[in-house]
């Protein structure tokens, strides 16, 4: 039995539980190779044009394991935390792959709902071991595995907050765009060839984040986004960064409020440099990089802490 | 106080009954143009879909005409349409305007929240608690019978003898409504315009299409935005039924006493091609697509607006609908950049397919539908206000 797991979306964040249940089931799970220009380029043509970039990704990911496996992977992962919820792709996406194309294996889909404290969604894994053959036993030991992986998966992100040094660039995006080296047309290694620190959502303190994210007078009820929102807000707050990239992808429905939000609450406190850079299948390293040089070069002109920002006038505009 | 509202199909006529209940100095908001239309596209984020730029828009102007106080729903998720207040709140405030903006969450997000909103503009002294739930109560069932005469409006269109009566009775049968308040008005202006309807002549040999118009409620219900597809269809002999009603979504319990088919009955309709709630109107455009096709309509009209998380998977799914189901689906992405003529030439393309899959089924359909023109379409039974 061979199980495939296509190496995009949230398997950015949860893949190495979702490797680590398969494997203690025995079967053997087949990962995608990372995303090429093929990838993309199959994605675009099986999946729907109106969908957002990394889910484009994903559909490439389906299409070229399609062949190999038996039956593919694809977790709905319906909240990644207590009291949020995903954004309605994640809800829809075993559905959206299962009619992606004629003649794609069977698609398991155990739902993932990180914020239930009940965990009545491991049933799910529970019936998926069962129903890939193996025993009572067996199943529920590969369920107990990936609670373990997910428990440690906690403890380990989220602790981390370091200082960049004189310039460093906090990186706000989704992991699947920012670890995706083709995706993000390796955004992270270009600042850091530029002599910049980059500083990913991954490390910054979650308490910190959770804490900033609450103070917001409207709850911002995605997952991932309420992490992001509080990060950001924590490197401006505290002046940890020197300037913040916001990188998001084209159509990607909560980025394009989150970085509206973001963008008006940086202007109001008057802190650091905010970029905004949208992602799709037809950006360019060129693009990417006069932009990323023009950004770098501002923040160095002036230190970081030393500057203030005029806050856009009230009333200008229309 | 001067409040404002978004707008959105008869939301104006709800709100002013809403209103005249609560002694509210309610300022309708301007009916949608180009000029509303560009000036949410200047203010709004870029990517943001197409009912948040509209509503700016609709703010921008009711703030000009004189409003200070902004009414807007409110949500929990996983849709935009929850951080639609804020996200407006922020952009207009950054434009310089002074307002106050009220959101309305629904129940289920919190009940506090949702009693507090409301209680912001209907204050304890001018509805105590039982005057207040006896007041929601009765415009609830008044917005059943305004969802209602759309319904009608739109099953018996494409079926009139006379051009322009059924328009006439669905005119009047709103201002009967209107002028209903208490339960028994309300039961009685029911049943005056259920005569209404059942007064307009129809064509019994006009061989008509039967399409069910599906998702996202905002350009569903809002003529500018789907290029009134209701009327258009109707000139064309087309009997239309839609999926999404204001009444549908305001009910508690997912009732649905418009549509006819509750919550669960559209989940598992929906279940073989999407078996999750991806939040707004997706699951229930894929439900109703199928409870559609089963019940052997020509074709399915799919509205979504540019981007909307929910509707962009039901299209993907939609796709397996119409192969599996056999019905032929179209969807329409609407954004402020959509024009007329480009709609309406694949809206013709479609009606076109479907009248050529009707006479390559000629013998079994044709039988069917002769026999049974009005199909479950018939004004009797349905819902009954509460």
């Amino acid at each position: 039995m061979r199980v495939g797991v296509p190496r995009a979306l949230l398997f950015h964040h949860y893949g190495d539980c979702w490797i680590s249940f398969l494997e203690a089931l025995g079967v053997e799970a087949v990962l995608s190779e990372p995303t090429s220009g093929d990838t993309v380029n199959a994605g675009v043509l099986h999946a729907d044009n109106e969908t957002c970039l990394p889910v484009k990704v994903f559909s490439g990911h389906l299409m070229e394991l399609k062949d190999e496996v038996d039956v593919i992977l694809v977790p709905r992962v319906i909240s990644q935390g207590y009291g949020t919820c995903s954004c309605p792709k994640f809800l829809g996406l075993p559905d959206m792959a299962r009619s992606l194309a004629p003649g794609l294996p069977p698609v398991l889909s155990p739902a993932m709902d990180l914020g239930d404290r009940r965990f009545l969604w491991v049933r799910d894994w529970y019936k998926v071991g069962r129903t890939l053959g193996r025993g009572r036993f067996t199943s529920a030991a590969a369920v107990r595995s990936l609670l373990d992986s997910l428990r440690r998966h906690d403890a380990e992100s989220g602790c981390e907050s370091r200082d960049g040094g004189a310039l460093s660039v906090g990186v706000a995006g989704h992991f699947y765009n920012v670890n995706d080296p083709h995706v993000s047309l390796r955004l992270v290694e270009r600042l850091e060839g530029m002599g910049a620190s980059a500083l990913t959502i991954e490390q910054s303190s979650e308490r910190e984040a959770r804490r900033h994210a609450a103070a917001l007078p409207r709850k911002v009820y995605w997952g991932f986004e309420q992490r992001l929102a509080g990060a950001v807000l924590h490197w401006s707050r505290t002046a940890s960064v020197s300037g913040i990239i916001f990188l998001t992808s084209f159509a990607c429905g909560p980025g394009s409020f989150i970085g509206a939000l973001l963008e008006d609450e940086l202007a109001r406190e008057g802190s650091v440099p905010f970029m905004t850079i949208t992602l799709d299948e037809h950006s360019a390293e060129a693009g990417l990089v006069t932009r990323l040089e023009a950004f770098t070069d501002m923040l160095r002109r002036v230190p970081r802490g030393s500057r203030t920002f005029a806050v856009p006038e009230r009333g200008a505009g229309l | 106080m001067r409040v404002s509202t978004p707008r959105m199909g008869n939301l104006p006529l709800i709100v002013e009954d809403l209103a005249c209940r609560f002694g509210i100095d309610y300022i309708e908001p301007p009916v949608f143009s180009e000029e509303t239309v560009r000036i949410g596209a200047s203010l709004a984020p870029e990517f943001a879909c197409l009912p948040l730029k509209a509503v700016v828009g609709t703010f921008v102007q009711a703030l000009e005409a004189g409003a200070d106080t902004l009414l807007m729903g409110g949500g929990s998720g996983p849709c935009r349409f929850g951080y639609y207040a804020e996200i407006q709140r922020r952009i207009l405030e950054k434009e310089g305007y002074r307002f106050k903006l009220i959101i309305l969450d629904p129940p289920s997000t919190s009940l506090k929240a949702a009693y507090s909103g409301l209680r912001s503009i209907v204050p304890p002294d001018v509805a105590r608690f039982g005057t207040l739930v006896r007041e929601l109560r009765r415009a609830l069932a008044k917005v059943v019978v305004f969802d209602e005469i759309e319904k009608w409006g739109l099953a018996l269109k494409g079926r009139e003898a006379e051009p322009g009566s059924v328009e006439r009775a669905a005119e009047e049968a709103c201002s009967v409504t209107a002028a209903a308040f208490t339960g028994k008005e309300i039961r009685r202006a029911r049943r005056e315009v259920q005569q209404l309807f059942e007064n307009v002549g129809l064509d019994d040999d006009r061989q008509c299409l039967r399409i069910g118009v599906v998702g996202e409620i905002f350009v569903v219900l809002e003529p500018y935005f789907n290029f009134d597809i209701g009327n258009w269809l109707g000139k064309r002999g087309v009997v239309v039924e839609r999926s999404v009603h204001i009444a549908d979504t305001a009910y508690p319990g997912g009732r649905n006493p418009v549509f006819g088919y509750d919550e669960r009955q559209v989940a598992r309709a929906a279940a073989p091609y999407l078996t999750h709630e991806v939040g707004g109107d997706g699951l229930l455009s894929v439900g109703a697509t199928a409870i559609f096709a089963r019940r052997g309509f020509d074709a399915v009209i799919h509205f979504l607006p540019f981007t909307c998380m929910p509707e962009v998977i039901a299209k993907s799914v939609l796709a397996r609908v119409s192969e599996e189901m056999g019905i032929p689906v179209l969807s329409l992405t609407i954004d402020e950049q959509t024009g007329r003529a480009g709609v309406e030439t694949r809206l013709e393309a479609l009606l076109d397919l479907a009248r050529s899959k009707r006479r390559r089924e000629t013998i079994p359909l044709e039988g069917r539908f002769s026999t049974s023109p009005t199909g479950d379409l018939s004004l009797r039974g349905g819902s009954q206000p509460p």
